[in-house]
């Protein structure tokens, strides 16, 4: 009984200190861009929002997210296989590369690839002659989005591949199966939600971008700006208005993120039950 | 020469030697048992032949071909692997019709061919299921059809029964056995269960640290322990450091121990047995086991503390009572060599008689 | 000859895509990284990297860093604690709600964040006001941001851990007269340290790194709040790219070596529990 009414205090204390932390944290700088996004009136909202370069710059968001969640994914599925069906030397080698991205700074990112493809490097002759450009141009700004999402789809892939262990897939290769039956037949069915759930955090992930980018967009209005170097932009320009408008879009499309994964995790949850 | 044969067979999983110079061959039509304790490298064997691992060295043949080098689809086998590794997003007819569809068989005669399997083994009517929603018996079925469904020459089959309790067990042991008879499929299980082997098994391959140390018939094995893992792990052997103190036992060699069984051993109250009465020992009784069918009786002689079976129509006997003890036999193993040792006094008597 | 050790076939084109994707993505970038850093002269890296301006740079970033984990280790345990432990109305959305660090854009938090604690924003005037506390354009501020960024590392590091504790655990204590103190300091809390360490250096090593939320709310002044991944991006902006990498080269050193530690802590704590390896 005694430690039911220790509980009960301690319980109210942590509850509310949570409450207050999460919404002095998360939620009024929410509110906030709703509001400031607001304050010029709903009509100066949609003028903000359909300014030709905040379009433009949705567009080009977009399209990098896309090719991230497309390069990733396909990445994802590979290695996540490669690492949990097979035993071979150099995994953990492998393993540690997939996961580098992310530990490293978005800054130091960007910077490798201005070492890379910049006009010092010894490729950027080679890619001249095509006329292929890549820093301060879209190649640039995908490739970096690709960098720092990279590991999100086979991170979210190999531990539901690890438990359900390789018995489906021998057994079936056994029958003579060919490795498209396996992995469209046994594998997939597995991992199906988890790679889902990569894929909207791949997408949030993406969209955002904001530091890698930076340094590899010519942050020219119109063509190599993306939503979050725009909001940037307007900023900088003391049109807050503006800025906190296109912030909104990346809000509503943070929460849909956020409401997706929770459904997604339950989807999996209830049919890794059934299956137990 | 056997069906299934595998010749100098060795393999390593990194530094360890998980198969050492093994050589093994299976009669056509057989179903014989891979039997040792667990890492002594029964179910690597088992997954060579199936071709999911492949040996350093030596050679794997099937029907008198080396099939090293042949994927184990095209083996000719059927596996049915431990925890079955049913297809969980697949329902029962469309794991059984896998093995059929990848082999791109007309839709109707793969029809014909799951119905009759589902007969066989007695799930008519749950096609429609989910491996999650059987029974153990029913999986262990289901992935005995789903090996079978494409007619395979050889079923191996490993730990079929670890995954069930104990009271389904025993009734699948009996019906896997009446199956694999009727279907005259040369089949081969992996186990550490003895009474497993021994009451499915037509023949037993013994295993122990990576080498096989007897091949034979249960009886063969039982009788005849050709190397002293055998005769320990065979039955359940009491070791007996001591066996020269035992009335009518010599040692043998210095190093030498003896290993006992309680189907060597009577155990009588004091007065019972007249024909033993001059060559008994006295033992004090430390433990009895009612063991349903039995009784177990535990008893303390030389510092060794042996077992004997008793008849439950026998006179009971109790916790502390003096007793006599006849031992008719045991195994010695002395280095490398194991001799069943009779007692000599019934050795006299067959010269008296 | 790897290819002959599963039965599973597909290797070869596994491994095929993941080998071509992460030369193209991370390999090449990096080896060029590698190329490019073996062209700096010595003196000159070091040079770079302990002009006071740099120096103070690493400072600023490690400091703010360090302390905005610190704060997100006690509010991440709180935070993991009520969820697993407690049933209250709103547990689902502060369930949710948590991710929203990985899910809203650096840049958006950045200047909504700054906008919030300057001197006449919302909780910023109040801060000022009060005790005169500047928090927008000051480490305050910075540390801020980054603890926006941190919140969600440590509670999803430790709700996991204290999920599969079984509650026969602390019932056993319980039985043996141990209060809830004692129960939570001697038997929950080394369940759950290796969790908050992993927790902790992840927020911390993501934290040093961190640009688009911190930009906007530093103030950028130098020797006083200017972080050491602005610094690489103004090298860049200049276009001198040896200071960048050697700036850059220092930070994933430091990187290294918090996920060694944490590595090492791991592998001891997992050494432990499951005996040998």
């Amino acid at each position: 009984m005694e430690l039911r009414k220790e509980n009960r205090v301690l319980k109210f204390f942590f509850i509310t200190v949570s409450f207050v932390f999460l919404g002095v944290f998360l939620i009024l700088p929410l509110i906030y861009i709703v509001v400031t996004a607001l304050r010029d009136g709903i009509m100066g909202y949609l003028t903000a929002v359909s300014d030709e370069y905040a379009i433009k710059a949705a567009l080009l968001t977009v399209q990098a997210t896309i090719w991230a969640v497309i390069v990733n994914t396909i990445f994802g599925i590979a290695a996540a296989w490669l690492i949990t069906k097979y035993a071979f030397k150099g995994k953990k080698v492998l393993s540690t590369f997939i996961d580098l991205p992310v530990t490293v700074s978005p800054i130091i990112a960007g910077l490798i690839y201005v070492l890379t493809f910049g006009r010092q490097s010894d490729l950027y002759p080679i890619l001249d002659s095509y006329g292929i450009q890549i820093i301060f141009a879209v190649p640039g700004i995908v490739l970096a989005t690709i960098f720092v999402t990279f590991p999100f789809i086979s991170r979210e892939l190999i531990p539901v591949l690890t438990s359900q262990g390789t018995d489906e897939e021998e057994a079936a290769a056994l029958m003579g199966a060919k490795t498209f039956t396996i992995f469209r037949k046994i594998t997939f069915p597995h991992i199906k939600w988890a790679l889902l759930y990569g894929v909207v955090l791949c997408t949030a992930r993406a969209m955002g971008e904001f530091g890698a980018v930076s340094v590899l967009s010519g942050h020219l209005r119109g063509k190599t700006n993306t939503l979050p170097l725009y909001i940037e932009l307007l900023y900088q320009g003391y049109d807050f208005t503006g800025a906190f408008a296109a912030s909104s879009i990346l809000v509503v499309l943070a929460i849909v993120v956020l409401i997706l994964r929770l459904v997604i995790e339950k989807r999996g949850q209830k049919e890794l039950d059934l299956n137990k | 020469m056997g069906y299934v044969e595998l010749r100098d067979i060795n393999k390593h999983f990194k530094k360890f030697h998980a198969s050492k110079d093994i050589n093994i061959s299976i009669e056509k039509g057989k179903l014989v048992a891979l039997l040792g304790p667990s890492g002594s490298g029964k179910t690597t064997i088992l997954r060579m032949i199936a071709g999911l691992e492949n040996p350093d060295s030596g050679e794997i043949l099937i029907d008198g071909k080396v099939v090293n080098n042949t994927p184990g689809s095209e083996r000719g086998i059927g596996f049915v692997f431990q925890n079955y590794a049913l297809f969980r997003y697949m329902n029962v007819y469309d794991n059984i019709a896998f093995g059929l569809r990848v082999k791109k068989i007309p839709e109707d005669k793969i029809k014909a061919r799951v119905t009759e399997l589902l007969t066989l083994i007695d799930c008519q009517g749950l096609e429609k299921r989910f491996p999650s929603q059987l029974s153990g018996g029913q999986r262990q079925r289901v992935a005995f059809a789903r090996a079978l469904a494409p007619n395979p020459q050889i079923l191996l089959l490993d730990e079929p029964f670890a995954a069930i309790d104990a009271k389904v067990r025993s009734e699948l042991r009996t019906w896997l056995r009446e199956m694999i008879t009727k279907l005259q499929i040369t089949s081969i299980f992996v186990t550490h269960d003895q009474d497993e082997a021994i009451e499915v098994a037509d023949e037993i391959i013994v295993t122990n640290q990576g080498k096989v140390e007897q091949a034979g018939t249960p009886q063969e094995l039982y009788k005849n322990p050709a190397t002293p893992f055998v005769a320990q792990f065979i039955g359940n052997s009491v070791e007996v450091k001591n066996y020269e103190q035992f009335k009518h036992f010599d040692k043998q060699s210095d190093d030498s121990i003896a290993y006992l069984r309680p189907e060597f051993v009577s155990i009588f109250k004091k007065g019972e047995s007249v024909q033993f009465a001059s060559s008994a020992e006295e033992a004090i009784v430390e433990d009895t086991i009612f063991r349903g069918s039995n009784i177990e009786v535990r008893a303390r002689i030389h510092g060794n503390l042996i077992s004997a079976i008793r008849s439950i129509n026998d006179a009971e006997i109790k916790v502390g009572e003096k007793v006599d003890v006849f031992i008719y036999r045991l195994y010695v193993v002395s280095g490398n060599e194991v001799i069943l040792e009779t007692n000599s006094s019934l050795k006299d008597e067959e010269v008296v008689i | 000859m790897n290819r002959h050790k599963s039965v599973i076939p597909g290797f070869g084109i596994s491994m095929g895509i993941t080998i071509t994707i992460l030369s193209i993505v991370v390999l090449i970038p990096l080896c060029s990284l590698v190329v490019f850093s073996a062209k700096l002269s010595f003196s000159e890296f070091v040079y770079t990297v302990t002009r006071p301006r740099i120096l103070s740079g690493y400072f600023v970033s490690i400091s703010t860093a360090f302390i905005a984990s610190l704060v997100n280790v006690v509010m991440g345990i709180i935070l993991a604690w009520i969820l697993v432990r407690y049933d209250f109305k709103g547990k689902r959305f502060i369930d949710g709600i948590i991710e929203l660090p990985f899910a809203l854009p650096t840049a958006v938090a950045g200047i909504s964040l700054t906008h919030l604690t300057t001197t006449n924003g919302w909780v910023g005037q109040i801060f000022y006001k009060l005790f005169g506390i500047q928090i927008a354009y000051t480490r305050i501020g910075i540390t801020v941001a980054l603890i926006f960024i941190g919140i969600p590392f440590v509670v999803r590091s430790v709700q996991p851990v204290l999920e599969k504790i079984d509650i026969q655990y602390e019932e056993a204590a319980f039985i043996l007269g141990a209060d809830a103190k004692t129960t939570f300091t001697k038997v929950i809390f080394p369940e759950i340290l290796p969790a908050i360490i992993s927790g902790f250096t992840l927020a911390f090593a993501r934290c040093i790194g961190e640009y688009g939320s911190v930009v906007f709310i530093a103030g950028n002044t130098p020797y006083e709040t200017e972080i050491a991944p602005l610094l690489i991006m103004s090298e860049l902006q200049e276009y001198d790219y040896s200071a960048a990498t050697s700036i850059a080269l220092v930070m994933l050193g430091i990187s290294i070596v918090i996920l060694s530690i944490n590595a090492i802590v791991q592998a001891s704590v997992s050494k432990r529990v499951n005996g040998k390896i």
